[in-house]
């Protein structure tokens, strides 16, 4: 399962080239959930099975549910963050 | 019998007066006998029995201090008291610049750090006192982390590269694990590596990883009986702090802040470092 699972206590960290195999397929699992209008994954059926088998290749168990849960929380924010952008734009624009 | 002859004979060549008592003394000396200067304006009959003499002090005190009226009280008071707020105002006024000159030196510094001592990713032993004489950038994180701590190292190492120009290595960047359950010294070697080459990566074990954390106000989640085998992530401070040679807190950088923000921050520190003390370390 990918470079995690195979090694020996303790697992040897994630080296630079690691992180970014990890985040490349993760990018692109992502993204492939955008098109398809999800935004938990795992909810996405067989759309992105693809992508999904890279992500789990190249990520750490620890770290897919970690990047899922972000996902999440950061499609929470959007509308908040994007409330707080205007908000703040309005504050400018009153105030010049 | 000679000597009553003399002593009669001083008495009328001096023509002492013949006082016999205070009172009568007093009275042949008041003013309403004995000079005209001051109108009276109490009494206007004859001697009276007087033990002080207040229009007499009144007239003196005039003479002595000119015009002091309730008017002049007055203009003293708001003339006082302007003249005091005004050099109040003043006051506060310049220790409001001198503490912007200071700003974050002396002044308001946190109590970030203390003694602790762990050990280095070349298995050698490192304390608090192997700071001291070297500026230095701290991290607190772990091998394991997914994006977070990479970020932030390799925007440490950036800030050390172009500080490296300008001053040559006088800045130490230090990594400092979290997770020593799963953080062994070979792995710290391999993860600094990744960095830049003068970082220090510290580990140790749990104990000493929690008393480090804790003079330095830095919380992890790690929980004490982790696994090194265990895949698990580790909550924590993603702070990094900028310490003088001194061994003291001077700044702490987050998430927000860039490279060229950290850069900025730490030449302007060693700037006033040198203005003070003449050298940069």
């Amino acid at each position: 399962m990918g470079w995690f699972g195979n090694r020996k206590e303790p697992p040897a960290a994630a080296s630079r080239q690691d992180r970014t195999r990890c985040w490349e397929a993760r990018d692109a699992y992502f993204a492939c959930l955008d098109a398809s209008g999800v935004v938990v994954a795992g909810s996405e059926g067989s759309r992105c099975a693809g992508q999904n088998k890279a992500y789990q290749e190249n990520c750490a168990r620890s770290w897919i549910d970690y990047f899922n849960k972000r996902r999440v929380l950061a499609e929470q924010q959007k509308p908040i963050l994007a409330q707080a952008a205007m908000q703040a734009e309005e504050a400018k624009r009153r105030s010049s | 019998m000679s000597m009553n002859t003399i002593t009669f004979a001083a008495r009328r060549a001096v023509r002492l007066p013949k006082p016999t008592n205070a009172l009568q003394y007093y009275f042949s000396h008041s003013p309403s006998t004995s000079s005209a200067r001051a109108p009276r304006s109490i009494s206007t009959g004859g001697p009276r029995r007087r033990y002080s003499t207040p229009v007499n002090d009144k007239q003196q005190n005039k003479s002595a201090v000119g015009v002091f009226s309730p008017q002049a009280a007055a203009l003293f008071v708001l003339a006082g008291t302007g003249l005091f707020l005004y050099f109040k105002w003043e006051k506060e006024r310049l220790a409001e610049q001198k503490q912007k000159d200071m700003e974050s030196r002396t002044v308001g510094r946190a109590h970030v750090g203390g003694p602790f001592q762990m050990t280095t990713h070349e298995g050698k032993p490192f304390s608090d006192k192997d700071m001291l004489g070297k500026w230095s950038l701290i991290y607190f994180g772990f091998t394991n982390c997914p994006d977070i701590c990479p970020d932030e190292l390799d925007k440490m190492s950036a800030a050390v590269n172009t500080l490296d120009e300008s001053y040559g290595p006088i800045v130490q960047p230090i990594f400092i694990s979290v997770d020593p359950a799963r953080d062994t010294i070979p792995q710290m070697a391999r993860y600094v590596a990744d960095f830049h080459p003068r970082l220090v990566g510290l580990t140790g074990d749990y104990a000493t990883a929690k008393a480090t954390c804790k003079a330095y106000r830095v919380y992890f989640s790690t929980p004490p009986d982790a696994k090194p085998g265990d895949d698990y992530l580790v909550d924590h401070s993603i702070f990094f702090y900028f310490m003088d040679p001194d061994g003291k807190f001077v700044e702490a950088f987050g998430k927000s802040s860039s490279a060229e923000d950290v850069v900025e921050r730490v030449k302007r520190e060693l700037e006033e470092w040198k203005a003070e003390r003449g050298r940069l370390v």
